[in-house]
């Protein structure tokens, strides 16, 4: 994290405060900040306040300029760090009573919360002038820096006495406070997102896990969806809402590859999985473009969880029913059309060195050694499941395939099952079919499978490599390896990405593959009935 | 579930993060913790036997809907759903059926008979009152 720059710096700054041990506060100060915190929950509940609660707000602020809190932004900031913790403390105490009541628990802890959420909402919004955003900004960040610091503290000294609550009902309730519908907030509505965003990463699942299950609620909250995804204007949030989403994969990521779920793993697993049916519903463009960076945080074995992500295909588009027969894919306009990725991968490619290699082998085709070091290039250790270097295995995929396609558009041609044959792009490809072992090969089957999407230049390309790798393998190996690749993204349950289905279909219809005659799909009963069930479903004769 | 790569035991971080999410899923969030406070109706979450209704009708949050109760319920929800969408609801429904709220009284009035006397402030003639006492 950059600490000294940007946007962050007051987050970071409010942080440190926290944390800092020779900070001794100046005396009364504590006392001070009890008696004017009490205040302000009295003033905040008192029924003559509640319709229009700037008449006390504004008693309040001079209340607070008597006891010099005002003064300096230092005391300030000292003010917030108590009250956080004395609302805090006063949680733990409430949580801590025997034999109450949940509503009574929270009705208690929610009082003096909300209170001071208010409070701090009024504060940022009166601070400065109406036009005066930076004062604003600046206050907000700094808060929600308090919060996350005294957080991490607390994290960090109760264990596993953790509570989440008082945390998250500060961010959700300031977070609403600050998207009401009034002029002066919505002039600044972009950076109270992105400093929330800020903050949610800073105290993502990896660094706070004991605060996951709250963090999961605010990154899904319907609110904060749609300011993120859908008002903010030329989807300027997309970005970082695609990162908290990523931090989410990366947490669970050594867990789900293991596949050996505990209860509290399995809990926040359905819940990313309600987020992601959410995100395929309504905002099926935004799974589209950042499927590459989604992909690449999500272990390969999460068939169902990736499946989702690559089903999304933009609103306005017609796919054609993969069951139809005789479909022409070629012909398919949107074929054609190269898909958004909003993730840099040629940039991944690492080292650079090994980047200019590349590039200067796919342009003179030579020399051969590049090929025959490729493997050791992806490999970064002996240990058996951990062998290859994944995020660079799916960028060389990628941008080899960019590449090709670019490289047979300047021919004048299109991409298609000759086109696509004998150059620099589909030798590489082919060597890493043949050279890599059984974890490579997996690897780099499903690099390729993670293109196959909607109807676009690059599900057209990576369908036809598939099956051309299928075509012209040496042995029935790498044919097997392909099928189950296949098939695995296949029999969970749907959705099903439309160019999986379409390349799937067309390996065991297209009597070119002779996919019957293959041993693999004879190996087992149950193989066999599934094959011939999916057939069957695709409305063709099994080929014998 | 499937591991293809074959299990990989956790490191040290992991265990430790694991236990401290295990730590909060005993005291998971409760649905109320992102609500605004409700003083009269908290929730209060129960397994209800599968046979009732879990979810709300479908469309049981539209006028039309509203309109369809009686005035008894729509003062409930008035009165006792502060600040929700049912008691925005409840009011419109209520407007619609020729009920006019007094902000001073807190209380919604209906017309018993025509007024006796009309001027530009006021009217009177017998009404029907309504509160939430």
């Amino acid at each position: 994290d950059r600490s000294s720059v940007g946007p962050t710096a007051h987050i970071h700054s409010g942080i440190s405060q926290v944390r800092a041990r020779d900070f001794d506060d100046p005396p009364g100060l504590m006392e001070k900040t009890e008696y004017l915190l009490r205040e302000w929950v009295t003033m905040h509940h008192s029924p003559n306040n509640s319709r229009d609660p700037t008449k006390a707000f504004g008693l309040f602020v001079h209340q607070m300029n008597i006891h010099g809190i005002l003064k300096t932004d230092d005391l300030i900031t000292r003010f917030f760090k108590l009250s956080t913790q004395m609302c805090v403390d006063l949680c733990y105490r409430a949580l801590a009573e025997p034999n109450t009541a949940v509503s009574a628990v929270r009705a208690k802890c929610f009082l003096t919360l909300d209170a001071f959420v208010k409070l701090v909402a009024l504060l940022v919004k009166h601070s400065g002038d109406t036009s005066n955003t930076h004062t604003k900004i600046n206050l907000l960040n700094k808060v929600l820096g308090i919060v996350a610091g005294v957080l991490l503290q607390d994290h960090e000294m109760r264990g596993t006495d953790f509570q989440q609550l008082p945390y998250q009902r500060i961010f959700i309730m300031l977070f609403l406070e600050l998207c009401a519908p009034e002029p002066v907030l919505e002039a600044v509505n972009y950076q109270v997102l992105t400093a929330f965003c800020h903050t949610l990463h800073i105290l993502r699942p990896a660094k706070a896990s004991g605060f996951c299950y709250a963090w999961l609620e605010l990154v899904s909250h319907r609110v904060f969806i749609g300011r993120m995804l859908a008002i903010t204007p030329q989807q300027k949030c997309w970005g970082m809402y695609a990162q908290l989403l990523i931090d989410l994969f990366r947490y669970l990521a050594p867990y789900l590859r293991n596949a050996e779920l505990a209860k509290p793993v399995l809990y926040l697993y359905k819940g990313t999985l309600r987020v992601l049916l959410v995100l395929l519903h309504d905002f099926p463009e935004f799974l589209c473009d950042y499927h590459y960076g989604f992909c690449d945080a999500i272990p390969p074995n999460c068939i169902q969880m990736r499946n989702l992500i690559l089903s999304a295909f933009p609103r306005n588009m017609r796919l054609p029913d993969p069951f139809t027969p005789n479909l022409k894919v070629d012909m398919l306009q949107e074929i054609a059309l190269a898909p958004r990725v909003l993730t840099n991968f040629a940039s991944i490619i690492q080292p650079l060195s090994f980047k200019k290699e590349l590039d200067s082998y796919l342009k003179a085709r030579a020399p051969v050694t590049f090929l025959s070091e490729l493997r050791s290039n992806l490999q970064v250790s002996q240990e058996a499941g951990m062998r290859y270097n994944i995020p660079l295995m799916n960028a060389l995929v990628l941008y080899v395939g960019t590449q090709a396609i670019t490289f047979i558009r300047n021919k004048g041609h299109t991409p298609n099952m000759s086109t696509i044959a004998h150059s620099a792009h589909m030798d590489i490809f082919q060597n890493l079919a043949v050279d890599l072992d059984t974890e490579g090969r997996y690897l780099f089957l499903n690099a390729i499978a993670n293109q196959l999407r909607y109807p676009n230049s690059h599900t057209h390309y990576f369908s036809c490599t598939l099956l051309y790798l299928f075509a012209e393998a040496n042995t029935e190996a790498i044919q097997e390896q392909i099928t189950r690749v296949l098939l695995e993204r296949l029999i969970v349950n749907r959705p099903h990405p439309w160019g999986l289905l379409i390349t799937f279909i067309e390996l065991i219809k297209n009597p070119t593959y002779k996919f019957w005659t293959h041993e693999f799909v004879h190996c087992a009963p149950e193989i066999e009935k599934l094959f011939e069930s999916v057939a069957r479903s695709c409305m063709v004769q099994k080929q014998v | 579930g499937v591991a293809p790569l074959g299990p990989v035991p956790l490191q040290k971080e992991h265990q430790l993060q694991f236990a401290m999410m295990e730590a909060a899923f005993y005291h998971m969030p409760h649905p109320s913790d992102s609500e605004r406070l409700r003083s009269y109706l908290p929730r209060n979450l129960c397994q209800t036997p599968p046979y009732y209704q879990q979810v709300q009708l479908p469309h049981s949050d539209t006028v039309e809907f509203f309109q369809r109760l009686s005035t008894e319920t729509l003062f409930f929800i008035f009165y006792y759903m502060e600040g929700s969408k049912g008691q925005y609801l409840a009011a419109k429904a209520l407007k619609k059926q020729s009920w006019r709220f007094h902000t001073k009284y807190m209380m919604w009035f209906q017309r018993h008979e025509e007024p006796k006397i009309i001027n530009e402030e006021a009217h009177t003639s017998t009404l029907i009152t309504k509160n939430g006492d």
